[in-house]
């Protein structure tokens, strides 16, 4: 019912398309989670749920209604600001409390309401206090409470995280979670931060240039990538892309021969030029390798050590991620990997060879 | 603040002499208040008098009717300024928060109003006030006065310096533009509006130009007109009464202004205007 559906939605401010032929459709009391770098659109998509941007063509659905004319007012919704927008000139308590008064909600409801909600986000004994004497930390609750209190059907976040330093950005990501599941609001969650969204999301939407390149929960996301682009923007370090060639039967990667599964030998034929995507993680040493290279640089990272290779014959560069326990040979080394891990991508247009169309919209909530 | 190289020395004798060119006027109006007409035409320069005397002032708090200048001043000053923080709140609220077709060039037009001269409008403004039968009323000086453009051009700047998602926050939960403007703009930039109202109410204070052209009968004269009664064209001006009343009716802006100065140039600094 309070679901969220795009249909052919396009922004763009003059000539300059921001975001182009947005399809999509986000289930009721779903947490989704808009990932993309800087300028891919994804501010101004949860802009335009929210009714702060007008939709230049398409339809934007939200509880079965078209609302591309709506006011914001009226389309009840939540929302937590990247800079938490807290009015400097009230109270704490003022600034949860400002919309309830304006929803004309009895001043007893407000109260319970209020109470409980900063007693859940732990901000008991601030009411008092003006935004301009809290922490960050602080700051960024009590702009999760003043969402908290309205009890919207839908909740946007615009990178509520962002000013936060790493340790209360994890202390955070568990509390949005449990504020999610409290009354399940529809969740859309803006971030740059794949950790973020990777933890806090059940899918994924991941933008880029305006267009949305896949739509799945992490796992999928994670272990079969859309396109080069999605493989290469998740994943810290990112997914290896070599460039591969099927010819006579076989697959060439650095000029090494290797032999795919029979599974792989229909879709190779039909892309005989192709990136293979191969995790670092599930890159490891081996008797009998499948590549081999030239040790550039050893990165240490506690528990695990990234590996940067330079393969022979082209020169193309393989990340190898290995614990940190284990012996590490000096100068060249061998690596191998499972087919059941690599993902294959066309060598043109970047899409993954294994998925038939290019967004995939599972929904496992 | 300490003066580290002669280059800053240079700068602060440049502006001790600026400074003491602003303020010799005032010295001077000051000091001949407290002078005998034989002192005011001593052909010697001399900025302080010899012997100081309150004759000219217990003259006008005795023959003048004081109270009833300050009452017109007082009332005409504090409804043109009330007039103009009023609208200029609102078109500055119009222009920041609505989106309409023509709004830069409306803006960039109102911008042009500065820069028009009184002598321009005083005709056309003039006929008008006379037409509405306005003229020798304190209707006539207030009703020309209730905008200004450069009132509305400071709101606009000091609201554009809000933070967008504040007013952004104010539409989601569904205030009206009304509440969005008295309860988060207004209070936001309160010392803004102080400023601009003190600005307004000194130049409304002291403005003697238009008010010359409507009020004719003395008892409706403002405390700039009543300055002139002492000042006449053949000869013959009382300069040490008028000196005294100039005195009086500086005094309440002056002191207006040393009280709210911070707001003033917090104000003009936002917007970029150099006072």
């Amino acid at each position: 019912m309070n679901g969220i559906i795009f249909e052919n939605v396009c922004k763009s401010y003059g000539e300059t398309a921001v975001v182009k032929d947005l399809n999509m459709t986000i289930q009721e009391g779903e947490r989704l989670i808009l990932l993309g770098p800087s300028g891919c659109g994804k501010t101004t998509t949860l802009r335009m749920v929210a009714g702060l941007e007008n939709i230049t063509a398409g339809t934007l659905k939200m509880g079965g209604q078209v609302v591309n004319t709506v006011e914001p007012g009226a389309r009840n919704i939540a929302m937590v600001f990247q800079n938490y927008a807290l009015y400097p000139h009230m109270t704490i308590w003022e600034n949860i409390t400002f919309g309830l008064f304006i929803q004309k909600i009895p001043i007893e409801e407000i109260k319970a309401r209020t109470e409980q909600a900063l007693e859940i986000l732990n901000l008991s004994g601030y009411e008092q206090r003006k935004p301009n004497e809290l922490s960050g930390g602080q700051k960024q609750r009590v702009a999760l409470c003043r969402s908290l209190v309205k009890q919207a059907p839908y909740f946007l976040l615009d990178e509520p995280l962002s000013n936060l330093d790493a340790q209360l950005r994890l202390q955070a990501r568990t509390e949005l979670v449990k504020i999610h599941n409290l009354y399940r609001p529809t969740f859309i969650y803006v971030t740059h931060d794949q950790v973020e969204a990777m933890t806090v999301g059940q899918r994924i939407a991941i933008m880029n240039q305006g267009a949305l390149q896949q739509l799945d929960t992490p796992d999928v996301i994670y272990q079969h990538p859309a396109n080069t682009f999605v493989a290469s923007f998740i994943g810290s370090p990112p997914m290896n892309l070599l460039q591969g060639a099927f010819r006579d039967g076989a697959l060439w990667i650095a000029g090494c021969r290797v032999n795919p599964p029979t599974k792989w030998h229909t879709l190779l034929a039909e892309h005989q030029e192709l990136w293979i995507g191969i995790r670092p993680e599930q890159c490891c040493l081996s008797d009998a390798p499948m590549l081999h290279g030239q040790i550039e640089f050893v990165e240490h990272l506690g528990s695990q050590r990234c590996i940067h290779l330079r393969l022979h014959q082209d020169g193309q560069r393989l990340l190898c991620m290995l614990p940190a326990d284990q012996p590490i040979p000096t100068g060249t080394m061998g690596v191998s990997f499972s087919w059941q891990h690599v993902n294959g991508f066309d060598g043109h247009v970047g899409q993954n060879i294994e998925l038939p169309n290019r967004i995939s919209h599972n929904y496992a909530c | 603040m300490k003066i580290n190289s002669y280059r800053d020395w240079y700068w602060h004798i440049l502006l001790l002499f600026a400074v003491v060119i602003q303020l010799w006027p005032l010295l001077f109006m000051l000091s001949t208040s407290f002078k005998t007409m034989d002192q005011i035409f001593l052909s010697t320069l001399n900025p302080l008098p010899a012997k100081p005397v309150i004759d000219n002032y217990l003259y006008v708090l005795k023959n003048l009717p004081l109270i009833q200048y300050i009452v017109n001043t007082l009332l005409i000053a504090s409804s043109i300024t009330l007039a103009k923080i009023i609208t200029s709140i609102l078109a500055g609220f119009a222009f920041v928060y609505y989106d309409f077709s023509h709004k830069e060039k409306l803006f960039n037009t109102l911008l042009l109003t500065f820069f028009i001269p009184i002598t321009v409008v005083m005709m056309p403004n003039y006929l008008f006030i006379s037409k509405l039968g306005l003229l020798n009323t304190p209707w006539g000086v207030i009703l020309p006065q209730l905008a200004d453009g450069m009132g509305i051009f400071l709101m606009r700047q000091s609201m554009r310096n809000i933070p967008k998602p504040l007013l952004e926050a104010g539409r989601l939960e569904n205030a009206s533009p009304w509440v969005i403007l008295t309860r988060i703009i207004l209070p936001l930039i309160k010392p803004s509006v102080i400023a601009m109202g003190i600005v307004f109410f000194i130049n409304s204070w002291n403005d003697y130009f238009w008010p010359l052209l409507i009020l004719h009968d003395k008892p409706t004269y403002t405390l700039p007109l009543a300055l002139q009664m002492f000042i006449s064209a053949e000869g013959g001006s009382e300069w040490g009464i008028a000196m005294a009343v100039a005195m009086l009716t500086a005094l309440p802006p002056l002191l207006l202004y040393l009280t709210c100065q911070r707001f003033i140039m917090n104000t003009f600094m936002q917007s970029g205007v150099k006072g």
